[in-house]
C-alpha cells in the first residue's frame, strides 16, 4: 500500500481527496500545517506528497516544497527530496496560470487545480508513483 | 509625499522665511474642539508630544481660527498668551484655511519681544494658504490610498473566503458523484448533477466577479505593454479545444503572418479571447464550427470570433454588454453563465483602446470582431 501525505489545511477537502485515494487502495496521512506536514514527512516517508499551495499563508505551500527539496547536502530533508510532490493550485482557469514547475523557484513535480476532479487527481497521482518505483 | 513631509517642511519654512526661533503647525481634529502640535521646528521634542489643546482654553487660537492673523508683541503681559513653550516673549499665530474652513494654526515664535508686525503677518498668511493646501491634498491622497487598499483587501478575502467553500464543496461532491463513496441510485446521481451544476455556477460567478473588480482597479493587475496578439489567441483556443471536441465542435485558427503586437496586458488579452471562444462553444451546438482569424487591416489586429451557433435576437443586443445579462436563448441552452463575460470583455477593451462588434442571426451563428491600433515600437525600437 502506497502511502501519501496530503499537507492540506481545509478538512473538507482532505475528505475530497481521501474518497478517490482510499478507494484506489492508497493510504492517506492527513496534515494541517507545513510544519506539520514536514514533520510526518519524517515520520512516515511517504511515497507521494500532496501540498496545497495556500495555507496558514499564502506562501506556505511554496516554503514547504522549497524545504523539502533543499539542494543542501547538509539539509535535515535530504534523504526525502526524491518523493515526488503534486501541488494543490486555487488559480481558477488555466488562462491565470502563470507558474509551472521550477526546480529552483518552485520545486514540485505536476499540478492539480481545485476543483479537484478525481480521475485527474488519480491519473497524475498514479503517473508520479511509476514515475518514482 | 507623507502627511509629516509636508507638515516639517512647512514648519521649517515658516521659521525660516520670518526669521523666527521656533515654529509650530497645530492641527484640528474633526470635531473642531481639539488641536494637537503636529510638527515643530526649533523646539524641544516635550512640546511637539503635548496632549490635544481645548481651542476654548486657547483664545489666541481661537482667535486665528476665526480667520485673523494675531500678533503677540510680549507673551508675559498678553493675556491671550496662553500655551506658548517657555522662553518666547513674541509671537505670530495664523489660521490654516481650506476652501474657507480652519483645519490649523500656524505659530511662529521668538526669543525677544515686539518681534512681529503686521508684514510678517501677511507673509506667514501667505505661506500658510500654500501650506492648507499642501496638508489638504496630502490628506485626501492618503484617504484615496486607504480605500484603494481596502478595496485590494476586499478582493483578496473574496477570494478566498467566497471561493474556497465552493471550491471545496465541488470537489467533494464530484468524488461521490463519479463513485469513490459508493456504487450510487440513479436519482442519488441526478441530485448531485443538480448540485454540481449549482456549485460550477458559484464558482463562475466568483470568479467573474473578481475579474470584473480586478478590470476595474487597473493596480492590481500587470503593467500594460506591447503583448503578442497571436499568442494570446493560441492560448484561448488551446484552453477550449477539448470542450470543443467533446461537443463534436470542428474548431479552427487562422492566425496572422505578421507578428502583431497590440498594447494592454497579457493577463487582460488572455480573459478577452477566452471569454469570447468559450461563449463561441457554449453556444454552438454539437457538429458546429468555430472558427477564429487574426488579421491586419492598415494599422488595426482584427480577431473575429464566427460560430455558427444559436445567434443573438435583436431584442438582446442593446443589453449584450450590461452586467449579468443573459439572452433568453442562451439562458434556455441550460449552459452555466455568469452574465459578466462579456461585461469584462467589454471593460478591457476599452481599457485597450480597441473595439468590440458582434454581428449576429438567430439560429445561424455570431461573429464577435474586436480591434486594436497596432503596437509602435518607439522610434529606434524594433521594427
Amino acid at each position: 500500500m502506497t502511502k501519501i501525505l496530503v499537507i492540506e489545511d481545509d478538512p473538507d477537502m482532505i475528505e475530497a481527496l481521501r474518497m478517490p485515494l482510499e478507494a484506489s487502495g492508497h493510504e492517506l496521512i492527513a496534515a494541517a500545517t507545513g510544519e506539520e506536514g514536514l514533520q510526518k514527512v519524517k515520520e512516515v516517508a511517504p511515497d507521494l506528497i500532496i501540498l496545497d499551495v495556500m495555507m496558514e499563508t499564502t506562501t506556505a505551500g511554496f516554503q514547504v516544497s522549497l524545504q523539502l527539496r533543499s539542494p543542501d547536502p547538509q539539509s535535515e530533508y535530504a534523504a526525502y527530496r526524491h518523493i515526488p510532490i503534486l501541488m494543490l493550485t486555487a488559480i481558477h482557469t488555466t488562462t491565470s496560470l502563470r507558474f509551472g514547475p521550477d526546480e529552483a523557484y518552485l520545486p514540485v513535480d505536476d499540478f492539480v487545480e481545485k476543483p479537484i476532479d478525481p480521475d485527474v487527481l488519480l491519473e497524475k497521482v498514479h503517473a508520479l508513483i511509476g514515475r518514482s518505483q | 509625499m507623507e502627511l509629516e513631509q509636508v507638515l516639517a517642511r512647512l514648519v521649517n519654512g515658516a521659521r525660516q522665511v520670518l526669521q523666527a526661533d521656533a515654529a509650530a503647525v497645530l492641527l484640528l481634529d474633526e470635531g473642531g474642539a481639539h488641536l494637537t502640535v503636529a510638527a515643530v521646528s526649533g523646539l524641544p521634542a516635550a512640546f511637539r508630544q503635548r496632549g490635544p489643546i481645548a481651542v476654548e482654553q486657547s483664545p489666541l487660537d481661537g482667535e486665528a481660527l476665526a480667520g485673523q492673523p494675531i500678533i503677540v508683541a510680549d507673551a508675559r503681559t498678553d493675556p491671550r498668551a496662553v500655551n506658548v513653550p517657555e522662553g518666547y516673549r513674541s509671537l505670530l499665530c495664523v489660521p490654516l484655511m481650506h476652501e474657507g474652513d480652519p483645519i490649523g494654526t500656524l505659530h511662529v515664535y521668538a526669543i525677544a519681544q515686539k518681534r512681529f508686525g503686521e508684514e510678517d503677518a501677511a507673509l506667514l498668511m501667505g505661506l500658510a494658504d500654500l501650506g492648507a493646501a499642501a496638508i489638504a491634498a496630502t490628506c485626501a491622497l492618503t484617504a484615496l490610498e486607504a480605500l484603494e487598499a481596502s478595496k485590494a483587501h476586499f478582493i483578496r478575502v473574496v477570494t478566498h473566503e467566497l471561493r474556497s467553500p465552493v471550491t471545496v464543496a465541488q470537489s467533494l461532491v464530484r468524488s461521490v458523484r463519479k463513485g469513490y463513496a459508493g456504487e450510487l441510485t440513479d436519482k442519488q446521481a441526478e441530485a448531485l448533477d443538480r448540485i454540481s451544476h449549482r456549485l460550477d455556477f458559484m464558482g463562475r460567478l466568483v470568479s467573474d466577479l473578481l475579474d470584473l473588480a480586478a478590470g476595474k482597479a487597473p493596480e492590481l493587475t500587470e503593467k500594460e505593454g506591447p503583448v503578442l496578439l497571436n499568442a494570446s489567441v493560441g492560448r484561448a483556443m488551446l484552453i477550449f479545444q477539448p470542450r470543443a471536441e467533446e461537443k463534436g465542435l470542428d474548431m479552427t485558427l487562422q492566425p496572422c503572418r505578421d507578428p502583431l503586437v497590440v498594447w494592454g496586458t497579457e493577463e487582460g488579452l488572455d480573459r478577452i479571447f477566452a471569454n469570447l471562444v468559450s461563449n463561441a462553444v457554449k453556444y454552438t451546438p454539437p457538429g458546429g464550427t468555430v472558427t477564429v482569424s487574426v488579421r491586419r487591416v492598415d494599422d488595426q489586429a482584427r480577431v473575429e470570433v464566427a460560430d455558427t451557433g444559436i445567434g443573438i435576437s435583436e431584442e438582446a443586443f442593446p443589453y449584450l454588454f450590461e452586467e449579468f445579462y443573459r439572452a433568453p436563448n442562451a439562458k434556455a441552452l441550460g449552459e452555466v453563465g455568469t452574465g459578466l463575460g462579456l461585461t469584462i470583455v467589454n471593460d478591457l477593451m476599452e481599457r485597450y483602446g480597441g473595439r468590440i462588434e458582434v454581428e449576429s442571426t438567430v439560429e445561424q451563428g455570431t461573429t464577435f470582431i474586436v480591434t486594436f491600433p497596432v503596437y509602435r515600437w518607439p522610434e529606434g525600437g524594433i521594427g
